[in-house]
């Protein structure tokens, strides 16, 4: 009984708003060319269970790759400029130039760069990625628990030594707060990428179905979207969270 | 002796930012990346050429309104929600629970429902408001539980109103954190914005990128993209030095 009213007390909102939508769809009459209510999207999602599949699939796939190399390369970026004070003066200016800017402003420039195609969207998911996680981790690498470098000094541990044992694991926190934010981002990015080039994928499947006015798959696509990207995204926290949990 | 201590520690960020520039150029120069990269100052004569002016102009202000509505009215929704959430208490988790929701939602799953509710030219402003919105209410929720529980007790014992707890205390402790947070929703209030015009804005600068990269029109392209992020660079610049401002009147 308790887990059904924790669950309420959390996601009472959520619930509220499927039946507002429910209760607007009903009340104001609205046709399914306008805008269908909960059912007949869900009833969509149900019958073509394959065709969502198979697109939300490859929007993972492509986000997925896309993060891990844009998260890669931001931390080897992060070490690079960790190792040298000049470097480090460089980059830190241009990743703070670029984590102040709409970094989707640069899909249109990068799929017309590398063209339209599957590995274009991993780029742009990279690149996406890879700043937040280079300046975070930047942050990480500088930012050392207090006492910790004269300790090591003590005890007189050479350079490499202080870097795996001290530098690197007290950046990791905040490697994992990048990770949380990119998330969504890269979803999103990617979503956006394949609706920009209309090849495959959600984005893909969302612009088919605009153009048609299926607002049926329309808004299928958008809650196939939506649940993908907020999984995700709380998986993200989970892992954010645990991580903290032990590390501190 | 200050200044010059200044200028050692600015220089290698401003060799940074040259050799990126320089890079550019090169890039552009010997088609290095095909000729859909063009060099810095094509782009450059591009937006400095008087034909191009009223294009440029009036998809600028058109995006640009876009931005300002998005961030004021996601300013005030978010401050209005957490403020809410501060004495409705118990609604705070399902709050909690849908703005996160919302926030990781990506803004394309919104379009459909905003193409019904809205205007197509007002939907840009819209999408900036809900991803402003998300910032603004992270930020004042965390802020105004950032009063410190000394601070807490001295207003129960002197026997402040709740009304006067929260204009003299919560509300000045809560300041940086919002600063901060507003500075932070300023590329977001533009991403906002641009992805709005791509659903079928009329005008704007989102609108110029995506004409620009099906007509191969490069340089047009390019000036959009950079007349946006020019202009967020500086607004988050601005911000940056609010934030610093309030830091030092209000912060711990």
């Amino acid at each position: 009984m308790t887990g059904i009213r924790r669950f309420f007390a959390r996601n009472w909102s959520i619930l509220a708003v499927i039946a507002a939508w429910q209760a607007w769809v009903t009340i104001a009459e609205l046709n399914s060319i306008v805008l269908p209510g909960p059912l007949p999207v869900a009833r969509d999602i149900a019958t073509n269970p394959g065709l969502y599949l198979a697109n939300a699939a490859q929007t993972l796939a492509v986000s997925a790759s896309g993060l891990v190399i844009g998260f890669a390369l931001g931390i080897l970026v992060a070490v690079l400029a960790w190792c040298s004070r000049l470097l480090s003066g460089m980059l830190t200016p241009i990743g703070l130039i670029f984590s102040s800017i709409p970094i989707v402003a640069l899909i249109p420039i990068l799929a017309r760069i590398l063209g339209y195609d599957i590995s274009t969207v991993v780029a742009i998911v990279a690149v996406s990625a890879f700043f937040p996680t280079f300046v975070f981790a930047g942050a990480g690498l500088n930012d050392l628990p207090r006492g910790a470098p004269d300790l090591f000094a003590v005890f007189g541990a050479s350079r490499i030594q202080r870097f795996y044992r001290l530098v690197l694991p007290s950046a990791v926190p905040n490697m994992m707060i990048a990770l949380r934010l990119i998330v969504p981002e890269s979803v999103l990015a990617a979503i956006l990428a394949e609706f920009l080039m209309g090849r495959s994928g959600l984005g893909f499947l969302f612009r088919e179905a605009t153009g048609r006015f299926a607002m049926e798959r329309a808004l299928g696509t958008s809650l196939v979207a939506a649940v993908t990207a907020i999984i995700c995204f709380f998986l993200a926290q989970r892992a954010e969270r645990a991580v903290k949990a032990r590390w501190s | 002796m200050r200044f010059a201590r200044k200028a050692s520690h600015a220089l290698p960020g401003l060799l940074g930012v040259v050799a990126f520039l320089g890079a550019w150029q090169l890039i552009g120069v010997y088609r290095l990346a095909g000729f859909t990269w063009p060099p810095l100052t094509t782009v450059i004569a591009y937006l400095a050429d008087p034909a191009h002016h009223t294009l440029l102009a009036r998809a600028a202000a058109a995006s640009f309104s876009s931005v300002g509505i998005g961030y004021g009215l996601g300013l005030l929704i978010g401050l209005a929600i957490a403020m809410l959430v501060r004495i409705i208490r118990p609604a705070r988790e399902g709050i909690d629970q849908l703005v996160a929701v919302i926030h990781a939602t990506p803004a394309i799953a919104l379009a459909p429902v905003f193409m019904v509710i809205l205007p197509r030219d007002a939907i840009p402003a819209a999408i900036s408001a809900l991803a402003v919105f998300y910032l603004v209410y992270v930020a004042t929720t965390s802020g105004l539980e950032s009063a410190h529980r000394a601070h807490q007790d001295l207003f129960s014992v002197l026997g402040a109103s709740p009304f006067s707890r929260f204009a003299r205390l919560e509300l000045p402790a809560a300041l940086p954190s919002i600063v901060s947070g507003l500075k932070l929703a300023v590329p977001v209030a533009f991403m906002g914005a641009i992805v709005g015009e791509w659903f079928g804005a009329s005008r704007g600068l989102g609108l110029l990128m995506i004409s620009g990269m099906q007509n191969f029109q490069i340089p047009m392209l390019w000036s959009a993209v950079l007349l946006a992020t020019l202009t967020s660079l500086v607004a988050y610049g601005l911000m940056g030095l609010a934030e610093r401002g309030v830091q030092q009147r209000y912060g711990q």
